[in-house]
């Protein structure tokens, strides 16, 4: 049973009494969370909710700036690129510390490259002992082409791992910093196969990071504790504390009550009154995110670049993202948002101007009145609230200029797929980044991807792709950037599709809370959080 | 008596294969599978999607996978929930006894209140308490649990800060072990001062929440069945023989009146449960209820078949009892079945 098995993790008995006695002196931070975690193996795990239950207890090889995309030293405090970008040289910190006293572990021996060896091996080679432990699912590791990219891992000695790739790629110190790479404790897994309870691997975690894991509620709590050995930006509270809290109305009602001090994903309809309360504090900022309506260039009349812009012209932006995202969304012009490295903000704008629009359509030979269908999102997605909503406005505006848009849809899976394929000739559809790389964005207009169906515009340009390959290979970041806001502007000329919006990400805090910083992908981390 | 438990127990049985079959059928007729659904943008390579999906064992024909459910669930095993790979009974093990203390919170207090409220409203018939007793009723009868919960939410919590917004115990102060599941004894167990207290005080509006229902249809099917219980012969007789009113209502009049009510007590227990999937929900409370919706977002074929097997069983079960409860308040229907 679960309980038995928490009873484990937390020490049970006598310690965890004291432990619960001594809370009420100790500092708590507590976060209202909207959900339960799949998993506290991150590797297994696909959805924010997970991430952020796991992130407390974990590190990475690399590491994200807390608040920003760029990435530094995690456990490895640096690396050496050679052979051309092909071949990585990380060495690691010593002295690192994994938790001790969680499930009974105690480690007999501080992190070291066999770790490291563990935690990629499990989700790479199914001859691995704990490849097959808990349904062996490694979305992310597979999502992130982990495979393709990988040559070999290897240790050279305890601290220095040498990572070999198939070719030069340097977003992939980005992917190491995500939190499906976080680093394990090799010990703990070989004393929980000894003892034949590997599955307890990913339920009571045990890692290096800022928290240790305490004791999990399923849909009730996740308590982690300090750790008070941490190598980083150490914790400013004793106790975090997960108070899971899935309707958004309660929640904010638990954070107006002190019940908790932050509040994950305040709705829309919300956001007046949080700011109006001088007990609490708002914070936003773009989501790691765009939607945007993309033409099948293969398919007339949008195989012409004239064609795309008309289209760029004769929607009415700022009422979609009035009317379907509610204040929750910013108009978009490049595929990446703007809390991106590499951002061209002179990129300019399509204006809304329908009489221009018909003047091209016209212009480029279409005749009047045109045909086509719309696609439009089946479910609700991080960069879209309401794809059937928009794609109504969509449809009004393009009957001005004598376009007649048939709106289809499908289930989510099959919509994806027929999208991949090219069924559409327009459709919704976005993105949400991953390790925020603009590569990780910019890919989806790329030849490569055009082929493999993300690119479900299947629009391939010579210019544009050789900037994109060329930039995956580069370790100066300058050199990449220049190359990136190149393709912007290109992207924008040819118009393969039109952006939507970024989705506005809000966070809602009591007042008392000092230190937090907004993630640009949307994560919640607490080290360096304090209570005053 | 042991006759008549055996019969009835007898007669689930079509009731749970017909109940096996529609859940294992209802979740395959959804579109999307759960591999799929799961995958963003990036979707999932086909590879992929075929190992995951024979692994699962999808890939095998529906009534292939149906009859090796069967097998396992007649070998005691729900299977392992596909978004956690806990195994299904001892996730719902976690979590039903949180939703049992809430049900059995809001029955005690639909109980108590209703049925004295209902025995007052039959005597004093036509009264101010009756009237306003009746329309409180239909009122609570047909109340939307949702807006009832964050009504007094908003009200008792945010407005007046009488009672906690959400959970079960004060997280920032108390911390314990939770060997039981149930939070009123977990909290006595774990000794600390003021742990029972807090425990009580979050239950308080979940309670009332869930309670509300079957408050005013006990009520109501208290007046009724005792306003024509007190027109009967054996009432007068009572009367007659000089006792005192009070032991007329509660020993001769209330007795034969409660008969209906403990069978509307029984049939309010599904509706219980259905309630508390809300209130669940509302209060953060970590039941079963918000289990099941969860995993219908996720395509969890194990969790919606072994949770739903599992709750119908104690449903059955519950009106099982009610029905030999019956069989024993009333002897006719015993030997008369």
């Amino acid at each position: 049973m679960i309980n038995k098995t928490l009873k484990h993790a937390a020490g049970l008995g006598l310690a965890v009494l004291m432990l619960g006695a001594t809370a009420v002196s100790a500092k708590t931070l507590v976060y209202c969370s909207e959900g339960s975690p799949e998993s506290f193996t991150p590797a297994m795990n696909g959805t924010g909710t997970s991430f952020d239950a796991n992130r407390p207890v974990f590190d990475k090889l690399t590491a994200f700036e807390r608040g920003g995309t760029n990435v530094g030293p995690g456990l490895a405090t640096s690396w050496d690129v050679t052979d051309g970008g092909k071949t990585l040289t990380f060495h690691l910190r010593k002295g690192v510390k994994f938790h001790s006293g969680v499930n009974g572990f105690k480690p007999t021996r501080d992190f070291n490259a066999d770790d490291v060896l563990f935690s990629f091996n499990r989700q790479w080679k199914d001859t691995h002992p704990y490849f097959k432990v808990s349904g062996g699912k490694y979305d992310y590791f597979n999502d992130m082409d982990m495979p393709a990219l990988l040559d070999t891992i290897e240790k050279t000695d305890d601290y220095t791992v040498v990572m070999k790739l198939k070719e030069p790629n340097m977003p992939i110190l980005a992917n190491l910093a995500m939190d499906f790479a976080s680093i394990h404790s090799a010990e703990y897994a070989d004393m929980l196969l000894k003892a034949g309870k590997p599955e307890q691997f990913d339920q009571i975690p045990v890692g290096t990071g800022p928290f240790s894991f305490v004791a999990y509620q399923k849909d009730a709590m996740i308590r982690f504790k300090k750790n008070p050995d941490y190598f980083g930006e150490k914790a400013l509270v004793d106790d975090l504390v997960f108070a899971i809290t899935p309707d958004p109305t309660a929640r904010l009602s638990k954070l107006k009550a002190g019940e908790c001090h932050f509040a994950i994903a305040p709705r829309p309809a919300d956001l007046e009154e949080i700011k109006k309360d001088k007990a609490l504090s708002l914070i936003s900022q773009s989501g790691l995110n765009v939607s945007y309506w993309a033409f099948n260039t293969e398919k007339p009349p949008f195989d012409k670049k004239e064609v795309r812009q008309a289209f760029n012209m004769a929607i009415d932006h700022d009422a979609l993202i009035k009317e379907v995202f509610l204040g929750s969304g910013s108009s978009a012009k490049n595929l990446i948002p703007p809390t991106l490295w590499s951002y061209n903000d002179k990129v300019p704008a399509y204006s809304f101007d329908p009489e221009k629009a018909k003047a091209m359509l016209k212009a480029a030979g279409v005749t009047t009145p045109l045909e086509i269908d719309l696609w439009y999102l089946p479910v609700q997605r991080p960069y879209n609230p309401n794809g059937k909503r928009m794609a109504e406005m969509m449809q009004a505006d393009l009957a001005k200029i004598g376009v007649n848009a048939k709106l289809v849809t499908y289930e989510w899976g099959e919509y994806r797929k027929r999208m991949q394929k090219g069924e559409h000739m327009t459709g919704q559809l976005g993105w949400t980044g991953d390790n925020g790389d603009p590569d990780n964005f910019f890919f989806l207009r790329g030849c490569a991807a055009a082929k493999g169906g993300l690119n479900v515009t299947k629009w391939c340009n010579k210019e544009y792709d050789d900037r994109l390959n060329k930039a995956k290979s580069l370790s100066d970041i300058k050199e990449r950037t220049k190359l990136y806001e190149e393709m912007q502007v290109i992207e924008q000329q040819e118009a393969p599709d039109m952006k939507i919006a970024h989705s506005i990400v809000f966070e809602a805090m009591r007042a008392e809370v000092k230190g937090y910083k907004q993630s640009p992908f949307g994560s919640h981390e607490f080290q360096g959080v304090d209570v005053k | 008596m042991i006759k008549f438990i055996l019969r009835r127990l007898f007669l689930t049985l079509p009731t749970f294969v017909a109940l096996m079959f529609v859940t294992f059928i209802a979740i395959r007729l959804v579109p999307g599978d759960p591999v799929e659904v799961r995958t963003g943008e990036h979707g999932i390579s086909p590879e992929r999607l075929a190992y995951f999906r024979h692994e699962l064992g999808l890939d095998q024909p529906v009534w292939k996978q149906f009859l090796d459910y069967v097998w396992n669930l007649l070998h005691g095993d729900f299977g392992v929930s596909l978004s956690s790979n806990v195994k299904v009974l001892t996730e719902f093990l976690t979590l039903f006894p949180a939703t049992l203390e809430l049900a059995f919170a809001g029955m005690l207090f639909a109980v108590v209140l209703g049925v004295p409220a209902g025995v007052i409203a039959a005597v004093k018939r036509g009264s101010w308490f009756d009237h306003t007793l009746m329309g409180a009723a239909v009122a609570g009868f047909s109340m939307p649990i949702f807006w009832w919960g964050l009504l007094l939410i908003m009200l008792v919590s945010e407005g007046w800060g009488l009672t906690p917004v959400s959970g079960r115990i004060d997280m920032i102060k108390y911390y314990f072990e939770a060997p039981t599941g149930f939070m009123l004894i977990d909290s006595l167990l774990s000794g600390q001062k003021g742990a029972f207290l807090s425990a009580v005080h979050h239950l308080v509006l979940p309670m009332i929440v869930l309670g509300t229902v079957p408050l005013a249809v006990i009520a109501r099917m208290t007046r009724s069945s005792m306003l024509e219980v007190l027109s009967e012969d054996y009432v007068r007789t009572a009367r007659a023989k000089g006792l005192s009113e009070f032991r007329v209502i509660t020993l001769h009049a209330l007795r034969n009146a409660l008969i209906p009510v403990v069978t509307v007590i029984g049939l309010q227990v599904g509706g219980l449960l259905a309630g508390a999937v809300l209130t669940e929900t509302i209060f953060s409370w970590p039941g079963v209820g918000k289990w099941l919706i969860d995993s219908i977002g996720r395509r969890d074929y194990p969790i919606l078949q072994g949770g739903i097997l599992l709750i119908s069983f104690l449903v059955i079960l519950i009106n099982l009892f009610i029905d030999v409860l019956y069989g024993a308040i009333n002897p006719r229907i015993r030997h008369g079945a």
